[in-house]
Formats: C-alpha cells, sequence, structure tokens
C-alpha cells in the first residue's frame, strides 16, 4: 500500500515538473471574443450584409449591371448595355457608418447608414447574433418637373446576421420601404417584406452567397420577387462580386420592390460589385 | 508521515518554483516591401521565465494583434493565421548557459532555443535576445526574423508584391515576480 502510494507520487511529482510554465500562472479572467468577418463585403449579392467600412476606412464601390440576357448572343447577353452605380461610405467608428451613392438608373441619389447594434460574439458573454440597423434615402432626379417631395423613397432594414461556422452565415433582413410617389392610387405607399441571405465559402478567399426578398402584403401585378446568387472574390482590399439576378438596379427600392425580370424568359441580368478600401 | 509526504510533494514545487511572467508583453512585427509596409502590435503576450532553469514559454493570442487597418486585421486572422482554428502563437524553450548568466542591470546578450508554434506549424528555434535586470524586474528584448512559409501561412500570388516573404519580430518584455 505504501509502496503505491510513493509510487503514485513520485510519478505526480515527475509529471508536476514537466507540467507547462504557462500553466503556472494562468489567467482566469474569462475572455469574449467578437465574431468577425461574417460576409466578406458590405453587400451579400444586391444586398446589404452586416458587414460595415472599419473604423476610418474609405470604401469605394462599384456596381455594375449588364442588360438582360433575353436577347441572347444579339447583344452578348445583355453586356451591351448597363446600369451602373458608384457610392463611397466611411466607418466612423465600429458601429457607425455613412455613405452617398449615386445610381445611373432613374438617375437616384441617396444617403445610407448602418448602425451595428450588436455584435455576435463566443466566450464568456456570448451572443448569439448579430444586429445592424440600416437606414436610407432615395431621390430620384431622372423627371424634371416634379416636386420635390416626390422624389423622395425610405428604406429601414434591420439586418440580422449569424455566423454559424468559417464558411457558412445567414442572414434575415426585415426591410420597410416607403415611397413617397406610387404609380397608381391603389398602390400602396408602404411596403414590407422580409429578405434572406447567406454566404457559403468555397475557398479561403472565395464563397457563393444568395439573398431574395419575400413580400409581406399585396404587391402589383407587375411584382417579381428579387433574388440574386453571386460569387465572391476577396483579393487584399478588393472584393470582387460576380452575379447574376433579375433586378436591374443595384439599390433598395429597385432590387427589393421592383425586380422585373423572369427565368421562365431568361430576362435576368449580370452584374458584379468591386469594392476597394483606403485607409484615411 | 502522510502530512510530511503530502507537503513534499506538493507545496515544496509550489514555492521552489522561482518564476518572472508578464501578462502584457509586447510582439510586433513589421513587413516591409516596396509596395506596402504592414505593422502589427500585440500587447497581451503572456511570457514566463523560471529563474532558476532558464525555461522560457510565450503565450501570444492572434486576435491581440492591431493593426492600423481594420481590414487586414480581419484578413490576418481570415486567411492567414486562421485564429479561429489557431488562436495562439506560442514558444517554449529555455535560455542557453542559465547557469552562467548573471543578470545585472547591464543587458546582456543571451542565445534562447525552442520551439516555436505558429499557425498550428512547430518550428525549432535558436535566437539571440538580450535580459537584464532593474529594480526587481526581469527586461528582455529581441529581434528575429520569420519565414512565413515556414509556418504554412499562404500568401496569395496577387498579394506577393504586397507583403514580405520574410517578416521581422521584435519582442519586449518587462517581467516581474510572481
Amino acid at each position: 500500500m505504501i509502496r503505491s502510494i510513493i509510487i503514485f507520487v513520485s510519478i505526480s511529482m515527475f509529471l508536476y515538473s514537466q507540467e507547462d510554465l504557462l500553466g503556472l500562472i494562468e489567467d482566469d479572467t474569462p475572455k469574449t471574443i467578437p465574431v468577425k468577418a461574417t460576409f466578406k463585403a458590405t453587400r451579400i449579392v444586391n444586398a446589404q450584409s452586416i458587414e460595415m467600412p472599419k473604423p476610418k476606412i474609405l470604401e469605394f464601390m462599384i456596381l455594375h449591371r449588364f442588360g438582360s440576357m433575353t436577347n441572347g448572343a444579339y447583344d452578348l447577353f445583355g453586356m451591351d448595355e448597363a446600369v451602373i452605380r458608384f457610392d463611397l461610405k466611411y466607418g466612423f467608428s465600429e458601429r457607425v457608418s455613412i455613405g452617398l451613392g449615386r445610381s445611373s438608373l432613374n438617375k437616384t441619389y441617396d444617403i445610407f447608414s448602418k448602425l451595428k447594434i450588436i455584435e455576435q460574439r463566443t466566450g464568456h458573454r456570448s451572443f448569439p447574433i448579430s444586429l445592424v440597423l440600416f437606414s436610407k434615402m432615395e431621390i430620384e432626379t431622372i423627371t424634371k418637373d416634379m416636386a420635390m417631395n416626390n422624389r423622395y423613397t425610405y428604406d429601414a432594414q434591420l439586418l440580422i446576421a449569424k455566423k454559424f461556422n468559417r464558411s457558412f452565415s445567414l442572414q434575415l433582413m426585415p426591410t420597410f420601404i416607403h415611397r413617397n410617389l406610387v404609380e397608381n392610387h391603389n398602390d400602396s405607399h408602404d411596403l414590407i417584406s422580409l429578405g434572406i441571405g447567406g454566404r457559403m465559402k468555397i475557398t479561403r478567399r472565395t464563397s457563393i452567397n444568395f439573398d431574395t426578398f419575400f413580400p409581406i402584403g399585396k404587391r402589383v401585378e407587375t411584382y417579381r420577387q428579387g433574388w440574386g446568387i453571386g460569387y465572391d472574390i476577396e483579393t487584399g482590399g478588393h472584393v470582387f462580386q460576380l452575379m447574376l439576378t433579375n433586378a436591374r438596379g443595384s439599390f433598395e427600392s429597385e432590387y427589393i420592390e421592383s425586380a422585373k425580370g423572369r427565368i421562365e424568359d431568361l430576362d435576368l441580368y449580370l452584374g458584379f460589385n468591386i469594392a476597394r478600401v483606403f485607409y484615411l | 508521515m502522510n502530512k510530511r509526504l503530502f507537503f513534499f510533494i506538493f507545496i515544496v514545487p509550489l514555492i521552489a518554483k522561482d518564476l518572472y511572467y508578464t501578462r502584457s508583453g509586447t510582439v510586433s512585427f513589421f513587413s516591409s516591401t516596396p509596395i506596402e509596409d504592414i505593422k502589427a502590435i500585440n500587447e497581451q503576450t503572456t511570457c514566463v521565465l523560471d529563474m532558476e532553469t532558464g525555461d522560457l514559454s510565450f503565450r501570444i493570442p492572434i486576435l491581440g494583434f492591431n493593426f492600423k487597418n481594420g481590414l487586414m486585421q480581419e484578413h490576418f486572422n481570415e486567411n492567414y493565421l486562421e485564429s479561429d482554428i489557431y488562436p495562439d502563437a506560442g514558444f517554449k524553450g529555455k535560455i542557453d548557459n542559465w547557469a552562467q548568466v548573471v543578470l545585472s542591470e547591464e543587458p546582456q546578450t543571451v542565445s534562447i532555443k525552442g520551439i516555436m508554434t505558429i499557425h498550428g506549424v512547430s518550428k525549432e528555434i535558436v535566437e539571440i535576445g538580450k535580459i537584464s535586470i532593474n529594480d526587481h524586474k526581469v527586461n528582455g528584448t529581441a529581434s528575429f526574423n520569420i519565414t512565413v512559409a515556414d509556418y504554412d501561412i499562404k500568401i496569395p500570388k496577387i498579394l506577393r508584391e504586397n507583403i514580405a516573404k520574410i517578416v521581422d519580430v521584435d519582442v519586449k518584455l518587462g517581467l516581474k515576480k510572481k
């Protein structure tokens, strides 16, 4: 008995002396780790993602959509035409970014912001999702004689995202759009929809993305549910996003409420987004 | 009898260990190419020195590296060091000829030998450092190079011109007695 105790003890003593030095000063303070890089870019495909420019970073984005593919080879699957959007956004802090944009479609100017309410985190004070409030005002300027009031469209979205693992992220987007001007008296000024988007990484620097918006409430007959599928390629300071979508415009009131393309007619649009960041 | 045995087995080694440590050591690296300079500083490095044996251990949390450019920091964690899989870099080794080293206020050069682990890859290294003691505080510094490819950190072709193949690393520590 005594002998076995001695043997046990000498073994444990041996193990003790072999223990890592770091173990002897172990810090027990619990740690909270924020979950980063839920998406690669500030857009999923068309839809806004919870990502925003980092503090003191200015992001320049070009969103380019070719014409409809419906004419096939005649106009090289729509490549003869294009609508284009530029925007500039700046990260004022970890939580706030503000941007300005201009789209050639309907000559629309816009101002928008993202406000991070809470960030997904693991560890001690973990939280399962990230919440970002996206809000925006669009000003249409294609019609010359129009009361200023009629030019405005407002958009508010709550972006609820979860990064499930290093490859897979999903985002829900309850969306409210208010149009000051509608085509017919019966059309609703206020439109509600629920967007869903996600990404699946293929390699470290590429991913497949999708997004779509389900309408809640009545829509006009010509309404089509907007969707997009895309492929992200990240190269250092750039993110390059290739896509196929049924929406011509790359701003909210267009791709959520005015997508026209029908998949049966191949009335779809190829396009790309390029984001470039500058450190200021 | 039993009590005395226990004392020797469990208490003696605890008292006997003469440890100096820090949890806020500085490790920084610098990558320089004609196109761009990249620098990051980590001030959350844990280091322990066993004053009896000269054994030395480091733990460097990858998420603790701060870049001026937040996007770079994100890519560093996500694409290069993969900190979700390998949260810490580390070193475990000892100071050579520790028995002969007599610490003084004057920094003296020592050779440090051991296993460096970065990105889950372990590699034996021998580097030069400087060590001194001042007002019951052990100060250590070291500067050396790390070859990125040694640790299976892949730089995409398109960024070969932006990221150095060999980065400079600086270590600065102030250890206090445990």
